[in-house]
């Protein structure tokens, strides 16, 4: 068996020897509309059609590796990708581990809830939140009364508030409108409250992930950012999935 | 229930790797719990010590921790030996450190299926067998083992029951098996209810197979004289 796997190491470790340009980049495949996986097992998206941009841009050829979000930072850090794109925020406790590109976007963070909700009636009531992130810090934070529900994703989040096992959920806010609020599983649900955009939890906005010592990388990756932003194919991807610029401010 | 037809394919195709996977780790774990359990009966001090530190172990710990150890932690291993050994990258399949992983850990549990069964074999038996000149193999070929498989075929068919739903979670490390593909199409459709209870009935069928096997087997390696002996 091991020999299976050495040869098979070696094949797919010489495919990216011949090919220099080809570029792994783990995507999550969970995380609509940012993020899903098709019938056919692809995954669509967002991102992706920003990683196939970033790449083309870079005179890369990109394949896609889909990873579970547990799993997905070992994945960068262990070679299996060489760069993330999954719509994850550059903050200042994963730059412990891995390092990030400018952001490629940025959404603030708001509540969810049944229609009427208002974020003076949180006190002692649950919140649901998609563990490690940086809404979870946020609420830690700023919601000390409020109790916390932890999720390994955020359909689980929109499961359990159906159910009626949760008050309210936080998230990213594009995220939950078009992933949720605005489908037919969301009616009776919207955001309520302002729209939370705080350095200190919710950093600079969703950044690509690379190794540390990947630094030449990271710079390619925010200058094509800059590039197809200038160019214009940034807004016609934009365009295919939201109303509004999910870039924020320059 | 549109949505689960326009996946089905990609669920058959996941449900394949699934069984694949628990099959390739069913033969690991055969293999290994036959080397563990004739080490426990016939080894030396040390074999038995090395065996038996591994049955405890492994026992011990939770299918997802080894799992993340040898894929994530195997992985690591390789990029230092690698770059100690001037190579590049070497990619560490999924669907084999999920084998690895399966594989050692139901072999830990075999060691002991088999090597209770080995027991139950009356020992009078086997020295009989020597005494009318045959030798260690043909004992072991013609009245050992007929016997060890009909002790061992329940313990054994319930470490498979076991085994292949653990396959479930090697889903956490990215392999696409039936739970990973149903979790990310449920999710990119928004009805995991549905795309789970697919998941649900496609278990109970293969365990359903499974146990038809197994009573078929059980009942080919049954002595059908026993009544008439007793």
């Amino acid at each position: 068996m091991i020999k299976i796997i050495l040869a098979a190491a070696a094949a797919s470790s010489f495919a990216l020897a011949a090919n220099a340009t080809a570029i792994n980049i783990c995507v999550e495949g969970a995380y609509p509309p940012f993020s899903s996986t098709e019938a056919s097992g692809e995954v669509v998206g967002f991102d992706i059609d920003i990683a196939n941009a970033l790449a083309a841009e870079m005179g890369m050829e990109a394949t896609m590796v889909k990873t579970d979000w547990d799993g997905i930072i070992p994945a960068l850090l262990e070679g299996k990708c060489d760069a993330i794109i999954a719509s994850m925020s550059i903050t200042e406790d994963r730059k412990q581990v891995i390092d990030f590109s400018a952001k490629y976007y940025s959404s603030p963070a708001s509540f969810l809830g049944a229609d009427g909700m208002s974020v003076d009636m949180l006190d002692g009531k649950v919140v649901g939140v998609q563990r490690g992130t940086i809404h979870q810090d946020f609420m830690e934070g700023e919601f000390p009364n409020v109790e916390l529900r932890l999720y390994g994703s955020q359909d689980e989040v929109y499961l359990d508030l159906t159910a009626g096992r949760i008050d309210a959920a936080m998230g990213d806010a594009i995220a939950m409108q078009d992933g949720f609020a605005k489908t037919d599983a969301g009616a009776g649900y919207s955001l309520f409250g302002p729209s939370y955009s705080v350095p200190e939890y919710h950093g600079e906005g969703e950044g690509v992930g690379v190794r540390q010592e990947d630094t030449e990388l990271r710079d390619a990756f925010s200058a094509a950012i800059l590039a197809i932003r200038a160019s214009g194919e940034y807004a016609a991807i934009n365009d295919k999935y939201f109303d509004i610029d999910i870039y924020g401010g320059e | 229930m549109q949505n689960l037809i326009e996946y089905a394919p990609l669920l058959a195709r996941g449900a394949l790797t699934t069984i694949l996977l628990a099959l390739a780790a069913l033969a690991l774990a055969t293999a290994l719990g036959g080397l563990g359990a004739a080490g426990k009966i016939r080894g030396g001090m040390l074999l038995r010590s090395l065996v038996f530190g591994y049955t405890t172990i492994v026992r011990g710990v939770p299918d997802l921790v080894l799992i993340l150890l040898i894929y994530f932690g195997g992985q690591r291993l390789i990029n230092i030996a690698g770059k100690a050994a001037g190579i590049e990258y070497m990619e560490l399949s999924k669907f084999w450190a999920g084998v690895a992983a399966i594989g050692f850990i139901y072999g830990a549990y075999l060691t002991e299926t088999f090597r209770g069964a080995y027991l139950t074999v009356p020992g009078g038996q086997r020295e009989a067998a020597m005494s009318l000149g045959m030798r260690p193999l043909q004992v072991l070929r013609a009245v050992t083992l007929p016997q060890l498989v009909r002790f061992a075929l329940p313990g054994y068919a319930n470490v498979w029951q076991v085994l292949i739903k653990s396959t479930a979670v090697v889903s956490v490390i990215g392999l696409e098996d039936l739970v990973g593909l149903a979790n990310d199409a449920g999710k990119s459709v928004r009805e995991p209810f549905l795309f789970f209870s697919a998941v649900f009935f496609t278990y109970l069928f293969f365990t359903w197979v499974s146990q038809t096997i197994f009573n078929a087997a059980e009942r080919r390696y049954a002595l059908k004289e026993l009544g008439d002996a007793v």
